[in-house]
Formats: structure tokens, sequence, C-alpha cells
């Protein structure tokens, strides 16, 4: 069909798969949850699907003993839509960092299984971090997504991203991401930033990928629209709003009323809608509510989850009443250590720190392993120095520094893991071994259910039915077929 | 595809009703499609209980008087729901377990498709098939026996 001449198109990446539920039900969606309504997703008029992530990956293997390779392939061979896969560069699908050789062959694999496009992301933005991966899924003959985590600090300025991206412009990155994880980015911010991305990355196409933690986030998607960001990440609306992501049926009305053309199906995400909030109800698990407005996000900037953890753990201690004292402490670390992102493992690092100088009252008397490395340069290029205090309590010297590239310093892999699994393990099977030790793995091995293809709202009223322990009976008649159930 | 005059919408509100309304009997006739309710006596208003209905299989077998008796210390498998009964995951495929075969607690003995949903049944004890006393593709009611597993204590 042929375009109307300058007709201005705004297009969607569906994460109702992947960050939805990992923000809303603990990343706990599994395969058999998504099957029955793929087909609509597939009619949806998404540009591409987002299926695989690191938590994504990990609570498959750890926690619903489900393979991630067959859900990938799965899921690739299911939907015609290009499916999307998401990575952390250098570290996978944890925190650590793999050799070249790994992420190389993860690549392949992905190609193997189906995927489109391979996203990859940095938590320090070192895009030393992301090379390996860009360059071995450009060799396999994928699409590649960079994402830039957006943070608040005085370091991470306009300028600071405009340098990131064309650092991925240079690497080829076929389409660049700004990612912001817990939902920090603000209408003004967008107002300046954006367009300074948007006229650095060229002929580069933008994504927007924000959380609504702040409430504030479909303006922030309005802004990127009107700035020639090309599409938005969104998820379907009962797994909309709250940490997730903002709802594809409210982002696409606000592009159609910016004058932008989008593919959505209005009947097709109706549906999605229906089927997921009736999983929601059979389910027990929580619908995406939207936040209101909350200025203290800003502060500390530490994810909300971390928070509620670590009063657990200082209660355990009997010293609950030293959280406000390290909620202080956290921006002051964060500072000393040179600005790194609040997410994961780096939340985590600010906030062990803040716990120790807080508690042993003296500040950097015990400097983690990790805190140290991290300062060292180990996992990547720092934002910005740390502060002298933090570097001579932690005796770190010029000599100590990290300069070369992460991967770097790591050996090869494969050929250690083929020796101890032998030549004719199969690619997917290898680098699980890479990244679980074999007990976690032996629960992979049984055998996947029968999944269901096609759902009805009749078959989710009966199977709503059916997981509700007080009702004692139930009769259902329609179209010459009578069911009843006894409890 | 089929019409079915049911919507998510009016399944969502069905779901509602059930979720906030303390009855004790519920109809409901949309278009062609009618829905008959009965709670369980006392439990208005009850909270859900999501997940698997094990509790329903549970409170089903003292109200099935006339049912054959089984070893005593044997673990039975009941159906949970109306439905009919497969021992394989697929036709033509090997079935998931065979007598004398071993079970764990998160083993799938058998299906039980409803409506062309399938579900998966799961042993959860641990031990040996003993018997099925359930044919293949039969018709079952919630209650009905589909596994006799005689337990093995954890360690081997």
């Amino acid at each position: 069909m042929k375009k109307a001449p300058g007709t201005k198109r705004f297009d969607f990446v569906d994460v109702t798969l992947r960050d939805a539920h990992q923000c809303l039900w603990s990343t706990r969606m599994t395969t058999a949850m998504m099957t029955p309504i793929l087909g609509a997703i597939d009619r949806a008029g998404y540009a591409f699907i987002n299926i695989l992530g690191g938590a994504v990956f990990d609570v498959c293997v750890r926690y619903l003993h489900e393979n991630p390779w067959e859900r990938v392939k799965l899921l690739c061979e299911r939907l015609e839509t290009p499916c999307d896969a998401l990575t952390r560069g250098q570290s996978l699908y944890t925190f650590e960092l793999f050799p070249d050789d790994i992420v190389e062959l993860n690549s392949a694999v992905f190609a193997k299984l189906g995927v489109d496009v391979l996203t990859v992301y940095d938590a320090l933005n070192d895009n030393r971090n992301v090379e390996s991966s860009i360059g071995s899924g450009h060799d396999v003959g994928m699409k590649v997504n960079a994402m830039m985590t957006y943070t608040l600090s005085p370091v991470h300025t306009d300028a600071y991203y405009v340098a990131r991206t064309k650092e991925l412009v240079k690497l080829k990155a076929d389409f660049i991401a700004i990612k912001d994880p817990t939902g920090l980015l603000t209408p003004e911010r967008g107002r300046t930033l954006f367009p300074a991305v948007v006229k650095a990355a060229g002929s580069v196409p933008l994504k927007l990928h924000s959380h609504c933690q702040s409430g504030l986030a479909p303006e922030v998607y309005e802004i990127a629209i009107r700035s020639g960001f090309r599409y938005g990440y969104t998820a379907s609306r009962p797994l909309a709003n709250g940490a997730s992501l903002p709802a594809t049926e409210d982002i696409g009305a606000r592009a159609r009323k910016l004058g932008f053309r989008t593919s959505l199906d209005p009947a097709a995400l109706r549906e999605i809608a229906g089927y997921f909030t009736c999983v929601a109800e059979r389910e027990g698990k929580p619908l995406g509510e939207i936040a209101r407005y909350d200025a203290a996000l800003y502060e500390h900037q530490i994810p909300g989850g971390m928070i509620s953890n670590l009063r657990s753990q200082l209660q355990a201690m009997g010293m609950e009443h030293r959280l406000p004292e390290i909620l202080e402490e956290v921006p002051r670390v964060r500072k000393d250590l040179g600005y790194p992102i609040a997410v994961s493992p780096f939340a985590q690092y600010i906030v062990t720190q803040a716990t120790l100088n807080v508690v042993q009252g003296e500040r950097y008397k015990t400097i983690p392993d990790e805190v140290r490395k991290y300062a060292m340069g180990y996992y990547g290029r720092l934002a910005a120095q740390p502060s002298d205090e933090f570097l001579e309590r932690a005796a770190i010297r010029p000599g100590d520094l990290v300069t070369e590239r992460p991967g770097e310093h790591i050996e090869p892999w494969i050929p250690r893991l083929r020796k101890e699994l032998g030549p004719s393990v199969p690619d997917e099977d290898l680098l699980l071994a890479a990244f679980y030790p074999r007990a976690l793995l032996e629960p992979l091995k049984k055998r996947a259910p029968q999944y269901e293809f096609r759902t009805t709202p009749l078959n989710e009223l009966i199977r709503f039915i059916g997981s509700r322990g007080d009702i004692e009976f139930a009769r259902v008649r329609f179209a010459g077929t009578d069911m009843s159930f006894t409890a | 595809m089929r019409k079915e005059g049911l919507t998510y919408e009016d399944v969502l509100r069905i779901v509602e009703l059930v979720k906030t309304t303390p009855f004790s009997e519920f109809r409901l006739k949309v278009g062609e499609i009618e829905v008959h309710l009965k709670r369980r006596n006392g439990a208005g208003g009850a909270p859900a209980v999501h997940g698997q209905p094990a509790a329903q299989t549970e409170a089903a077998a003292p109200a099935r008087a006339a049912e054959r008796s089984f070893a005593a210390d044997a673990v039975l498998v009941r159906a949970p729901m109306v439905g009919t009964f497969y021992r394989a995951p697929a036709p033509g495929a090997e079935p998931f377990v065979e007598i004398g075969g071993h079970v764990d607690p998160d083993t799938t003995v058998c299906i039980i498709e409803v409506m062309k949903l399938m579900n998966s049944i799961a042993a959860e004890t641990r031990g040996v098939v003993t018997e099925i006393p359930v044919a293949n593709g039969a018709r079952v009611e919630p209650g009905d026996v589909l596994m006799v597993i005689e337990p093995q204590p954890e360690d081997g």
C-alpha cells in the first residue's frame, strides 16, 4: 500500500510478555499464560514484541523451571511480528561479566531460535560493554537496538547522552533507545534531551522505554513523539502503569491526537487486555495502577522494592530507626562513587555502602569487594571520578585502575565447557551451563506442559470459576453444550 | 472465529460479582449463554482461593458415596473438574505414566480436557502408580479417582 505523503508514523514495541510482568508480577508470567493470546498480540499491530530480558531468563530457570530457550523458540515460531530479546551486554542475564565467546554464542543462539532484534544495554552506559553484542548480533543477521540508561546526576547531562548516542551510531546500532528504568524522566527534561539525541542519532531511529513510577511517563512519551522518536515501548492496559510502562492504548491515542499514524488494532488490544485481566483474577496477580506524582522518587532514586528490603533487614537487626539516616547517606555515597545509575547491581552497592557507613559510625570503614572493583573500573568506565575521600579509604591507586574493555580481561570459556560437557552438547545447553550451576538446571529437563494456543472469553470464565475454592456447583450452557461442575 | 455472544467485558463483570457479592446462588443469561453458580454454605464473600483447585478435590471426596474402596495408605489422584481424561499429552504420544511407574509430586500423570482446555494433573505425592481405574478418553466427574499411588518415603 502506498503511504500518504507526509504522514508521520509512531510505532510500538510490546513489553506485556517481558518488562510489564517483571514490574508487576515479579516476572512470574508463565509460557502457558502467554500462548492462548499470542494470536491477538500478533494482530494488534505492534512493530516488535519484546519477549526476553535478564530477569525473565533468570526467573524461568530459578523459579518457573521452564527452559528459557524453549520459550524463546516457541514465541518466535508463533509470532509473525518481529521478536526482540534483551540482554545486559557483557553480563547477558546476570550481573557478572562473561567472555566474548559466550556473548557471541548467545547471539548465534538468538538468531537460530528466530529472534529478529537483539536489544542490549550496559548499566554503566559504557558502550565498550555492548560492542561484542552489536558485532556478533550483526554477524548472525539480527538488527541491534542499543539502549542508554537514563539517570539524574550532575554528570548525566544532555551532552553526556549525546556523546553516548554518537558512540552507538559509530558502533552501527540499528536503533537507539533511551531506557528510564525508575521513571525519572520528566517532560521538562525530555524537551531538551530528546531533540538533542534525535539530532545526534542522525538516520538511526529512536525508541523510548520509560516506566511509570512518577506518573509522568505518558507526558514524557508525548514529548518523545513530538521530538521525532519512532517507537515507544508499552504494555497491555492491565499490565501497564505503576512500576510498569504506559498502556499501549493510552500512548496510541496520544500519538493519533498529535497527528501520527499508528498500526494499532483496537479490537485486538481489547481482547489482549480482557484476557490478561482474567489471568490476573485467576492467578491472584495485581493489575497496574496509575502512580501519583511522588517528588521523593527524585531524591534518593532507590527503587521501592530495595527500600522495603532494606527496612526488613534493618528490622531484623533492631536498627529500623536508622533508615532515615541511611536514605540521607545514599546520595552522598552515590556522589562519592562517581554517580552510578541506581539500577541493579549498582543500586545494591550504593545502599549497602550507605548502610555500612551509618551503622559502623564511620564512613568507608568497610568497603565491599564489589564496590572496590567497581571503583577500579573493573565493570566498566565510571560516569565520574570517585571522590578523593573514597579512593583514599579504599586504597585505590592510579596503577590499580582497569582501563581496558571489561570483556578483554576474561579468558574464553567455550573450550573448557565443551571439554566438560562433550563435543555434541547443544549450544543452548552449553550457555545454560555457563550461567548456572548444574543442580539448578535439573528441573528444566521436565517435559513442557501442553500449551493452548487459542481461547475465548467463555473459556476464561470457566477457568476462573474452576480456580475458586468457594463454588460448589457451576453450570454453563451455550450453543447446545451443557456443562456442570460439582465440587 | 465462532460467534459466542460473551465478551471479556461480560466475563469481568461476572468475575467482579463472584468476588464481591455474598450470593449463595447466581444465575445469568447473556444471549444464548447461561451461567448458574452455587456457593458453598457460609462461604459468601469469602476470599478467592487461587491457583490449582486442590481444595476442591479434597472436599469432593466425602460427597461421593458410591465409591469403591482402595488400600488404606493409597494416595488417590482425583478429577478436580468435569471433563475428558487423557493419559498422554497428545494423541499417539506415550502415556505420562504406566502402572508400576514412579512419580514425584510434580510429575504430570494425566490431563483433564475441558472445552479444549488441557488441565495437567500432578501426582502431588511421591510413589508408584498401582492402578489407573479410568479408561483413556473417558468422561470424568469431579472427585473421580484417576490414579492410585502407593506412597514411598522421601529417602531412596
